[in-house]
């Protein structure tokens, strides 16, 4: 959570987390099982949207929401479900209202099937908020061009999805997802949608992306803390090799045991000749 | 007059402040109010006049993703 100690910390807009991975509060099983997977998880944020209440009814979202206020976290509101700049904005507004936060998730779908964010609306819809005061930080694409546009719009911190939405199918363009990093070495990306193993999660992570956001593979697996757990191992492992220092991949085999001092070198060498490997030696 | 709150029509028996409005509705906290999608600070309640075929919208926390 938000302001624990700790070597390498996340920076976004001010804030320093300790956790690099933001979970998401949908679809769970029961509440109970929503409390177990965010301790498990131990994320730097929670994702939460807002919707319309059901007046007179005894599910007014009260206990959702003391659930959440007893965790401590961070909350990240979303505008999930808005398909229009104005829609987006002004649901916004009300997250900074109902919330008390500037944080905002950004999201304005541009198609029904694949989830896909609108990059017009986003565009427009970021840069307005930005003027708003707002912390934004934009679902988007892998797309240079329309990151390019965010981060001229004001925003500090873009989430690109690796797949659709809910799909769980990992990063599908990881070339473009890793050009982006490149390219936007200073600007803090977290991976969105589509992450459905904690090993994507270690994956994009290797790149080199500053965090990681899931919701529906922990929610949806069979024992959602559980997998909490090991996403959080995963974000974990992928930032530690990260900041080790992969090597670089070789085209050859390159033996790891020293050559030197290796006993019963003849033998070795007639097993390669007798493979046709060696024909130095047939002449 | 009829005012749609959360996309069902109210009939009240005259103008009102959303202050008033929230009196009768008692919804559950925490949520925040939008008149004509228009965010209406906390604060900013009472003062608020209602109008005839206004649009009020009552929010509250969600899970999401």
């Amino acid at each position: 959570m938000e302001g624990r100690q700790s070597d390498d910390q996340l920076e976004l807009y001010g804030r320093t987390f300790s956790s690099r991975l933001l979970l998401g509060t949908a679809r769970y099983a029961s509440p109970a099982v929503l409390a177990d997977a965010i301790r498990a998880a131990d994320p730097a944020m929670l994702t939460l949207s807002l919707r319309r209440q059901v007046l007179g009814s005894s599910h007014s979202g009260e206990s959702f929401w003391d659930l959440v206020k007893e965790t401590g976290g961070t909350i990240l509101p979303n505008t999930a479900g808005c398909c229009t700049a104005s829609e987006a904005v002004s649901t916004a507004c009300m997250a900074r209202e109902l919330f008390q936060t500037d944080l905002i998730k950004l999201e304005v779908i541009g198609d029904e099937t694949n989830l896909q964010p609108d990059p017009y609306g986003l565009v427009e819809a970021a840069a307005e908020l930005v003027r708003r005061g707002f912390q934004v930080l934009p679902y988007c694409t892998e797309d240079w061009v329309l990151c390019r546009r965010l981060m001229d719009a004001g925003c500090e911190v873009l989430m690109p999805w690796a797949a659709p939405i809910g799909t769980g199918q990992g990063p599908r363009n990881p070339r473009g997802l890793r050009e982006l990093r490149e390219r936007a070495p200073k600007v803090r990306l977290i991976v969105d949608a589509g992450i459905g193993l904690p090993s994507h999660a270690c994956e994009v992570m290797e790149w080199g992306f500053d965090g990681v956001l899931v919701n529906t593979a922990v929610s949806c697996a069979l024992d959602a803390v559980k997998m909490a757990a090991a996403f959080a191992n995963g974000v974990r492992a992928g930032r530690a090799a990260f900041l080790a220092g992969p090597m670089i991949p070789r085209d050859a085999g390159v033996p790891s045991t020293p050559e030197i001092g290796r006993p019963f070198a003849s033998a070795s060498l007639r097993l390669s000749m007798d493979h046709g490997t060696d024909t130095s030696s047939f002449h | 007059m009829f005012v749609i709150v959360n996309g069902q029509t109210h009939s009240l028996t005259e103008p009102q402040t959303l202050g008033a409005l929230l009196r009768l509705l008692s919804p559950a906290a925490p949520f925040a109010v939008a008149r004509n999608r228009e965010v209406v600070q906390r604060g900013a309640y009472e003062e608020c006049r209602i109008e005839p075929g206004d649009t009020i919208d009552i929010i509250h926390p969600a899970a999401g993703g």
